[in-house]
This record gives C-alpha cells, structure tokens and sequence, in this order.
C-alpha cells in the first residue's frame, strides 16, 4: 500500500482530531461512570436507563451500518461501493462498543438487589408494579430458566462476539482486495454476508428482547426484533447521508460521493422509514386490537398515568408519528429532497426522531408507588447522564473511525464494481 | 456533498489509483443473442402453430377446471356444509386455499414493481410471465371467500352500497378489508400487466401481415386456407385493438416509461398491503396461533415466498420446452433460488420467534397453540410446513443444486405444498383445538374440498395456456431495452463489429 499520505481516507490533520475526539470521549464517559457511580449510590434506574440509551443508539447505527454491508455484497450493488468503505471504518468501533456496553452487564449482576438495575427481573426481592416480588410472580417464573443472569451474560458474550467477528472479518476481506486486487475476497465476502445476515439478525433480535423488552419482563411481542432492525436500518441510512456529506465537503469523498449517491440514499431512507412505520404500527395496531391486558398495558403507559390522565409520552408518541414518519415520508417523496443539503436536514431530522423512538421504547416503566398503592409512569426527560454518555459514547466511535480511515484508502479501488460506483447516477 | 449539475470537479487524486478486478457482471440474454433473434423467438411462441402439448394441457386442465364449476354448483345447491367445516373449525379449506392463491399472487407484482425500483435488470426475462401468474391466482383465490359466503348471490352486499334494506358491512373487519385490498390489487395488477404488454402487442400487431402469409403457404388444404384467413382477421383486430394504436414514438415511450414507474410506485404499497390485510384476519382475532405481532411481515415475506416458488415451478418447464435458456438463463434461476431461500429463511425466523415467544410469553393457551401443532394431532402437517419451507430451500445454499434445473424445480413444488400446509396449520390447529376441550374436534375436508381446489389447478392452468398461445410470454422490448447495446453509450468491441 502506497504511503502517500494524500490518499488516507482522512483529513490531512485528522491525527489531531482522532485525540481530540478520543480526549472528549474519555471525558464525557468518565463523567457518565461517575453518574453511574451515583445511580449505584442512589439507587435510582434512570442513570443506568441514560446509559443504555445511548449506547443503544450508537449500537443501533453501528447494526444498520453492519447489515448494509452485507446487503450490498449479497445484492452485488454497485452503487454502494464507494460509501462501504466508511461503513467499513464505522464497523471498526464494534469492539469498544462492546466494552461501553460491559459497564451495564457487571453492574447489573454486581448490583443485582440494587434499583439501579433498570432489569427488575434480575433480583427475586425486587418489588413490581404489582406490589409482589419479583420471585413470586408467575410469568418471571415461567421465564426464569430464560431470565437468567449468567445465561444473559452469555448471551451478551455471543451478540457482541457475533458483530465483531463478521464486522472484522468483512473488513479485512475489503482492505485486502485493496492491496491484492484478488476476486476471491469478493466472493469470500459474500459468503460472509449471507451467512452473516442470518446470524446478526438473530443476534440482533435477541440482543432486542434482552435488553429492551425484559425491562418490561411481562410484556412481550413476536415484532420486537424486527422493529429493532428496521430501526436500526432506518438510522444507519440517515447517519451514511450525514456521513456521505461530511466525507464529500470535508473529507476523502470530494468528487467522488455525487448526486446519483444521494438519491439512492434518499430512496433508501423514503422504503426505511415506510418499513419503521409499517412495522411499528403493525406491532400497535395488533396489540390494541386484541386489547389483552398482559400486553396493552405496554402501550398504555405510553399514554396515560394510572389514573388515565395523558402523559408525557403521549406527546412523545404523537411527535413519532407526525415528525418521525409523516413528515419525513412526504419530504422524501418528492425528488428535490433526495439532493444536496435538504437530504441531509431530512436525515438530521429522522435521526433525532430515531433517538427518540429508542427513549419511547426503553424509557417508559412501571414503578411500584408504596405509597400510593399503585405505580407510577417512569416520565420523558433528557437527563445530563444521556447527554454525556451520547457525547462520550458518539466521540469514541469517530475515533475508532479516523483511526481506522487512517490506515485504509478512502475508497475501495480494487473492488470490481468501483467504476460502477464512480459514475453512479439516479 | 452532491454537485449541482455543470460544476466542474477536482479529479481526486485516489482515482488515479483506481483498478478495479476483473469480475464481469453475468449477462441477461446469453450467447449475445441479436433483436431480431429475441423478437423471432418470442413472437414465434404466439406465431407458430400450437404444439400438441399445448392441447393436451388445455383439455386435462379444462377437465379439472370442471371441478371447480362441479364442486361451486354443488356447495349452491346445499349449502356450505358441503365443505368439511363444523364447530369449532368454521374456517377450513376455503380460507387456507385463498390465502395459497394470494399468495402465489405476489410474486409478480414483485418482480414487476418492487424489481422494478430495486433497478435490478434480470427482472425482464420472467416478469410478465409472473404478472399473468398474479391475474390468474387471485382470480383462483377469490372463488373462495365468495362462495364461502354461503349465499353468493349476496355477496355484493360486501360492498357498501347503499340499500333499501341498509344493509352495511362490517368496516372494522379485516375480512372487509380484505375486499377493497384484494380487489384494488386485481385491477391495479391487471393495468400493470396490460400496460407492460402493449410494445409487445404492437410488434406482434405488425407481424401479422406476414406471419399470415407465411402460414398461407404452408396450408396444403381448402379447410386449412379458409381457418388461416379467418385466423388472420382475428388476430388483426385482436392485437390491432389490444395494442391501442402504439407506434413507439417518443412519446409514447416517454408516456410509457412514466406510467410504468408509477404503477409500479403504486403497486408496491399495494401488494405489500394485500398480505398484510390477509394477515389481519386472522391476527385481529384473540385466538392463540393467531394473535401475534409478527404476522404482518411474516405473511408478506411467506407470499414473497410461494410466488417465486410457482415462478420457478412455471417457467423452469417452459425455458426448456420452448427453448428459452438464452434469455431465462442460469442467472435468473440463480437470482429466484436465492430470493427463495431468503424468504424461505424468513419464514423459518418467523416459526422461531413464535415458538420462543408463545414461551416466553407464559400464556398457557398461546404455549400449547404451539406444542399442539408440533406435537399433536396435526404434527403431520406442521412437519411437512416445516420440512417443505425451512429446510428443503436452504438447498439453494449450494451452487451445484442451482445448476441442476430438475432439482430446483423439485424443490420449487415442495415450496407450493409446504405454503398451503402453513396456511393449513395456521387454520385449522388454532381452531380445532380452542378454549373449550369440550368443543374440539378433528377437522377433514370433504370431497367436494378437495376436488374444487383441485379444480383451481386447472383453471388456473387453462387462463395460463391461454396466456401462453395468445400473448407474448416474455416483455421482449424491455428484455431488449436491457442489453448493452440499447445503451447509447454502447461501443461495439473488434469482436462485436467483426
């Protein structure tokens, strides 16, 4: 590999920025340990809640990115080429995500009588919205075996082992072709993928009932995985808009990342938000239907306060279904707003309401109100430990993306569909 | 940051290093076949004279067809108890074989619209013969919530007109969504298919000229002189009228191209739409096996599914009979196999994730739904289902198995069977075995079940002969459209001009 180093994939001054990212990084993560430390202290869940947010988020991005890997290999797109190798470096950061997850995993079983731990399942002491323990309700029983925190940790050892090895192995295979222009790592990152898309989705559909869905261990829904992937999609294909422009005005992209890029992007994200939204509604449309109490009641805290009366979320919800589906799908139906700067603000935009969309579904909870005799809706607030973990967690993983655009050429220029790429056009 | 049109880029320096491996894009039309040849080829399909396997099909698919008529008159005459229906299981056989029907019934609009969009080109080799698919399976599918009204002379009560006996029907059901869904998607999926067709019809329009006269010479008796000038003015007006006055000029190719797309734009929602709805019939009810979140994807992933099974099962005998491996070649089966086995693999997700949630969710009604339909009285069927849908598509995982046309069509039938038996199992074990032990009961079809779906095969097998001898099998203009050299970048190598 040539060590020009006008041709690395990041600004020439990117050195300085990958330390300044990583100092905020530490930074800001050090600060969250410490409301970590107080949330132990405090016995209060919305530390660890602020914690799990975040990483969820950036996890969620890191998922989509990993699976538009895949699909493009499986599909042999063309297109894609030239926006796989950021993919590509952003995949890098599985690893520290992994370890940024842990603090959570270890505290939760450290801490496991502590209310900190927003997995109420995981202490039989812990008291429930119902008032029982959490030992003597029957449907913790039913899932105990399942339920389990040395099982669970496994679990967590097998999704993180499962991104890591397929991000790293689909890297390598790309980064070599670069320096050996050899088809078979073509063909062996497609065989890769499809085994890959599999295995990630099942990773990513129980890593969803783990870490979501069991903070509500009564509720449950066959959609959650899915709606976890759509939303991971829909918000990987926002930040590759968002990362597409920053790589083409300041970045190695310039002349390379155009308008056909854009568009395709554009139409992606137009199918990805209808998919969230089909999904998401399906999942609602068919609980509120049924009307069965074991699972409304996940809806239901969502709107209203034990005593009927709206709540935040219901505001939050309403703000999911006009801003994060109806105005980004009219947006995008239209073709002047798959170019240039509006894309981009469409993006922006469906990127906070993904955020959003992830507070709905991990915020909310049941909290048993001893005095009261009833529970109370855990409500919507933006906590400094959300902040800071988001910062923390976000800053880390662009430095484990310019450290990794340091090393590798800014475009795969062996890669057999390079030119297609090139002169993509809508 | 994308560039306003006109702007002159900075060459980057990286694509001077750019040297892309040698991996060339498989072709579509094979062995470099010319527009003449395709043409020839696909209009000769609808030209030639009628090979005689043409007419044994059309009389044993009329014979079963019968069946249909037959079994409808009967079930009219007596009433539903024809069917093998009976408490608890009020919904047997007609249901699961609307849903087989629908469901086949996705496949072309897939290829047709959502192919379409996706841009993928290999798509023009089995589209149309898809979309004809499409026509005739919900025409098959339709036959049966019709009838299983019981009085079908009032079935137009499903439509909201208004009456003097103001008669409305139920909006809050799935059932009458199920009305507007299907029906929409019939006619929309018609125009798409007509549409599609007419640069087709208006060459075969022209041809007739001299198609009749080459015919003309061949005929050595009067009777044979008299059909072809009669079979001449037949196609004359039945292609003139059909091809609506197409001449492709610009505009009417610009004209096309547009509506295309937006049909397609159309079609999309709608075909997804139509199995999502059909997948609310059954989801809205509170009954265990039914009432789960997934079932909306899961149901449009499983037609996805079965569609391309009977694309497979269709076109696979038809490459081979009328010669077609240039233009429906290995690529294509290759694109089928793997969207089988990826839809094939979603539907065994969707069996997973039930299975574990009817678990996990500690509903002991729901938990026994599922142990029951693995381990009881319908084990059979719903080993079948599995062994039929998950297991025999991951074959395609093997480029060996791909290769061999025979296999691939073996394993395409066991796709049909195992998507009747889901919706069989989904069906009937949920109902057989409900709330009430007391009630339950195990369900067997009649007779007159099992001939009048087995008459649908030769319906539908009678409208695609028909399709087969009077209108072109393959959309050979956007076949065409697709080769290199209907770009107007094209330059021909030394071995193209030489």
């Amino acid at each position: 590999m040539s060590a020009d180093p006008a041709n690395i994939s990041g600004p020439r001054r990117d050195r300085d920025f990958a330390l300044i990212f990583l100092i905020v990084g530490i930074v800001a993560l050090i600060a969250s340990l410490g409301g970590l430390a107080y949330g132990v202290h405090s016995e209060e869940p919305r530390y660890f809640l602020g914690w799990l947010i975040s990483t969820s988020f950036w996890l969620s991005l890191g998922l989509g990115f990993l699976f538009m890997i895949m699909l493009s290999y499986l599909f042999d797109a063309g297109w894609l080429v030239v926006l796989r190798r950021p993919l590509e470096h952003a995949v890098g950061g599985f690893k520290y995500m992994a370890l940024i997850f842990l603090p959570l995993l270890l505290l939760g079983i450290a801490f496991a009588e502590n209310d900190f731990v927003a997995w109420s399942w995981i202490d039989e002491a812990r008291i429930t919205a119902t008032g029982d323990p959490v030992g003597e309700d029957p449907l913790y029983l039913h899932k105990a075996g399942y339920l389990d925190s040395a099982f669970f940790a496994l679990r967590f050892i097998f999704y993180f082992g499962v991104w890591v090895l397929f991000a790293e192995l689909l890297r390598q295979c790309s980064f070599r072709m670069d320096r050996e222009g050899d088809p078979k790592y073509v063909h062996r990152a497609r065989k890769l993928s499809a085994g890959g898309t599999i295995v990630c989705a099942i990773a990513v559909t129980f890593a969803a009932i783990d870490w979501f869905m069991s903070l509500e261990f009564h509720w449950f829904s066959t959609m959650y995985g899915v709606w976890f992937f759509s939303s991971s999609m829909r918000g990987a294909i926002c930040a590759m808009i968002i990362l597409g422009f920053l790589a083409a005005t300041y970045g190695p992209l310039k002349g390379i990342y155009r308008g056909g890029h854009t568009y395709l992007l554009g139409c992606l994200l137009l199918a990805f938000t209808v998919f969230w939204a089909y999904i998401s509604f399906s999942q609602y449309f068919l609980i509120y239907s049924a009307n069965i109490p074991e699972e409304v009641f996940w809806y239901n805290i969502r709107e209203i306060h034990a005593d009927g009366t709206k709540n935040s979320w219901w505001w939050v919800s309403m703000g999911l279904i006009f801003g994060g589906f109806l105005i980004p799908f009219i947006l995008l139906l239209w073709n002047r707003t798959k170019f240039g700067a509006a894309v981009v603000g469409v993006a922006i935009w469906a990127l906070l309401f993904h955020l959003l969309d992830l507070y709905w579904n991990i915020l909310p909870g049941k909290v048993w109100d001893a005095a009261t005799g009833s529970y109370i809706v855990r409500q919507f607030d933006i906590h400094w430990m959300d902040v800071t973990t988001f910062v923390g967690i976000g800053a880390i993983c662009v430095w484990a993306y310019l450290v990794s655009a340091r090393r590798e050429r800014a475009i795969p220029i062996r890669d057999p569909r390079i030119v297609e790429s090139i002169n993509c056009h809508e | 940051m994308a560039q306003p049109e006109g702007t002159v880029l900075r060459d980057p320096e990286i694509l001077k290093e750019v040297r892309p491996a040698k991996m060339p894009r498989r072709p579509i039309v094979e062995n470099d076949r010319s527009f003449h040849w395709i043409t020839e080829k696909v209009c000769g399909i609808v030209e030639g004279k009628t090979p005689i396997w043409w007419w044994i099909g059309f009389c044993v698919c009329g014979m079963v067809a019968s069946f249909v008529g037959v079994g409808l008159i009967y079930l009219v005459a007596v009433g539903t108890g024809a069917w093998g229906l009976n408490s608890p299981v009020f919904w047997g056989w007609a249901i699961v074989n609307f849903v087989f029907w629908i469901g086949i019934g996705h496949a072309g609009t897939l290829i047709s619209a959502i192919l379409l969009l996706l841009k993928q080109k290999w798509r023009t080799s089995i589209n149309r013969g898809a979309e004809a698919m499409t026509i005739f399976a919900v025409s098959c599918a339709g036959i049966f919530p019709l009838f299983h009204v019981g009085r079908v002379w009032f079935a137009w009560w499903l439509f909201p007109i208004p009456t003097s006996n103001a008669v409305w029907p139920n909006f809050r059901s799935p059932l009458e969504w199920d009305v507007f869904a299907v029906s929409t998607y019939g006619i929309v999926s018609l125009l798409f298919w007509y549409m599609g067709m007419l640069p087709d019809l208006a060459t075969i329009r022209d041809r007739v000229h001299g198609v009749a006269r080459k015919r003309m010479e061949e005929a050595r008796t009067v009777f044979q002189r008299k059909f072809e000038i009669f079979y001449y003015g037949f196609r004359r007006y039945f292609y003139g009228i059909l091809a609506m006055g197409w001449r492709g000029s610009n505009r009417h190719w610009s004209n096309y191209e547009m509506a295309y797309l937006l049909l397609a734009g159309l079609s999309t929602p709608l075909v997804l739409s139509v199995h999502t709805i059909v997948s609310f019939d059954f989801a809205v009810a509170n009954l265990p096996g039914w009432h789960t979140t997934i079932f909306p994807p899961y149901f449009v992933a499983g037609a996805i599914f079965s569609g391309f099974g009977m694309v497979l099962t269709l076109m696979l005998p038809l490459r081979s009979m009328y010669g077609l491996h240039d233009l429906i070649t290995q690529y294509h089966i290759d694109c089928i196999c793997k969207i089988t086995l990826a839809t094939g693999s979603m539907v065994g997700y969707a069996y997973m994730i039930e299975f574990f949630i009817a678990w996990y969710g500690a509903n002991p009604y729901e938990g026994f739904a599922f142990v029951n339909r693995a381990f009881g009285p319908y084990a059979w069927a719903y080993w079948i289902m599995i062994t039929c849908n998950v297991i025999s598509p991951q074959l395609f995982w093997f480029k060996k198995i791909r290769r061999n046309a025979a296999l691939v069509w073996v394993v395409s039938i066991f796709v049909n069977i195992g998507m009747w038996f889901e919706r069989f199992v989904i069906t009937v074990t949920s109902l057989a075995n409900d709330f009430l032990p007391a009630s339950w009961d195990y369900y067997t079809p009649t007779v007159v079940d099992i001939f009048t779906f087995f008459g649908t095969f030769g319906l539908f097998g009678v409208l695609f002969l028909l399709f087969l001898r009077f209108l072109p099998l393959l959309a050979f203009a956007e076949i065409k459209a697709v080769k290199a050299e209907a770009d107007p970048h094209y330059q021909p190598t030394q071995e193209d001009s030489a």
